[in-house]
């Protein structure tokens, strides 16, 4: 075994075949899951979850709307289950719809926000592996997760799988709304299952240029990371898995706001600065801009991209993500490189994931923290 | 004699099948016997209608729709509301007919056109005609 190897690693090359499997058991299931009836009620999409799950959100929200027509929010899921407007719950039958997403289903503050959300009338369903879980058990309706067990890590499979869940129930929710034609629809589907091919093809590139990478940033003191829309997902995605896994500060932020906010920051070349930004974006001038300035600033500087490497600046890292026929399937694979980065970057710096929950952590032993809390449904 | 022709379909669309039939018809030297007309396809039909006013084509499609609107509620969920629909209306329509071939050439009607029903669409489709002599 190498001296970089790493369980992140290790479970980003089992995402080929995870696309491939996880396509045939959800196929189905998201096909079946809602009634027409139901799909023909929804006036609104409300999409919840914490940490990978709410970035799961943050990935498909547009991707609803695209596809849907549907306007559609991301919540956190204590905003849902504490602040939410109880008039915006239930304002119309079985509306809003829900899709609160949480692997384990265990997660108190989302099945808190679900059992709140039926209280007024909504619609929920519960994404998840754990149908007995809180929030198994207070969703109206589940799509039942099974994702084959792995080698443990900050979560690269279920990150997946969640983004990989909605991309299927928005594909159906378009499809039985007659947005598309059932052809585009399996188009669509096809498109989400060649990505387990083109990620195969590109990983080993993608995982030598990262590896390099992560040799030169593992002494950086923070990372900024940052795009728009669905690339937004991805780079908040990224700094998830910075804390996770290497246990340094990192930031997620708009492409946009970076040039309003954290460019400022004094210490520029001790700062790991990831763009994340795909050529189908309606923000891609905006990022290049951004890349530009980020690069004359002295930061160092990665770029994640669909776009070709000639294209950005010499000076900045560009690591090539691959190439969808459809932009919706994208976010199954531009969130790969964050991932290895982070794993690597806590392997050469000796970062055991989540600090082993041990010492100043053992109280997040278990998932206690986010796990056992008071359930406040008002 | 067995040939299959390819047409792409737009959403609801009623295509005229009527000149490559005839033609190949004519090509298969049959002087008197039967050409059958068959899709393989569950939301598409065959029929024959009045070509002489486009207008009427829009009717067809109009009143086979009032008669199988696209509703929610159909139990065949499995696809979608226009794809159950559609199954109904291929399944009344037809999917296939057969011609009297006489003297080298199909007995038609003078208004009669051949037509091809999409029920959904925009589709690749296709079509059969099989000619069958007499003899």
């Amino acid at each position: 075994m190498g001296k970089h190897e790493n369980a992140m690693k290790n479970q980003v090359y089992s995402l080929p075949s995870l696309i491939r499997q996880q396509y045939e058991d959800l196929e189905p299931k998201t096909r079946k899951l809602l009634t027409t009836p139901e799909i023909f009620s929804i006036q609104k999409i409300i999409i919840t979850g914490c940490g990978d799950s709410f970035a799961a959100g943050l990935a498909t929200k547009h991707i609803f709307e695209l596809l849907t027509g549907i306007p559609t929010e991301v919540v956190t899921s204590i905003e849902l289950s504490r602040l939410y407007a109880t008039n915006q719950l239930g304002n119309s039958p079985n509306n809003p719809f829900i899709f609160a997403v949480s692997h384990s289903g265990t997660v108190a503050r989302v099945g808190e926000s679900v059992e709140r959300a039926n209280k007024y009338g909504a619609y929920t369903i519960g994404i998840t592996a754990n149908k007995q879980s809180y929030l198994g058990k207070s969703a109206k309706k589940t799509l039942d997760l099974e994702i084959p067990s792995f080698e443990p890590s900050p979560g690269v499979r279920s990150y997946l799988v969640s983004v990989l869940s909605l991309l299927l129930l928005a594909i159906r929710i378009g499809e039985v709304r007659g947005k598309y034609t059932m052809d585009v629809a399996m188009d669509y589907r096809r498109d989400i299952l060649t990505q387990a091919d083109l990620l195969e093809e590109s990983l080993p590139l993608m995982d030598s240029k990262t590896l390099e990478l992560a040799l030169n940033w593992s002494e950086m003191e923070a990372f900024d990371f940052v795009g728009s829309g669905f690339d937004y997902a991805a780079a908040w995605y990224g700094h998830a898995k910075i804390f996770e896994a290497a246990g340094k500060y990192a930031m997620h932020v708009n492409t946009e706001e970076w040039l309003h906010l954290n460019f400022f920051m004094r210490n520029f070349s001790k700062i790991g600065t990831v763009m994340v930004a795909n050529s189908s974006n309606p923000c891609l001038s905006r990022a290049l801009e951004t890349i530009g300035y980020s690069i004359e600033l002295g930061r160092p500087t990665l770029v994640i991209s669909d776009i070709k490497e000639d294209v950005f600046s010499e000076d900045c890292t560009v690591i090539a993500t691959p190439i969808s026929k459809y932009p919706i399937s994208i976010p199954l694979t531009q969130f790969v490189p964050l991932a290895l980065l982070s794993g690597y970057i806590a392997k050469i710096i000796g970062e055991e994931d989540g600090r082993g929950c041990k010492d100043n952590w053992s109280f997040a032993q278990n998932g206690n923290a986010v796990k056992n809390s008071e359930i406040i449904i008002k | 004699m067995l040939k299959n022709f390819k047409l792409q379909t737009a959403e609801h669309d009623v295509v005229k099948l009527n000149d490559e039939i005839v033609e190949f018809v004519k090509s298969s030297g049959v002087e008197s016997g039967t050409c059958t007309i068959y899709t393989p396809h569950t939301t598409a039909g065959l029929t024959i209608t009045s070509f002489w006013d486009p207008r009427g084509l829009e009717d067809l499609q109009d009143e086979i729709r009032r008669i199988v609107p696209t509703r929610i509620d159909f139990k065949h969920q499995h696809d979608t509301p226009q794809d159950a629909a559609g199954h109904i209306k291929s399944s009344l329509i037809g999917v296939s007919m057969s011609l009297i071939i006489e003297n080298g050439e199909l007995l038609l009607g003078h208004s009669q056109g051949i037509y091809f029903l999409e029920f959904d669409g925009p589709r690749n489709r296709e079509f059969y005609v099989k000619v069958q002599s007499d003899k």
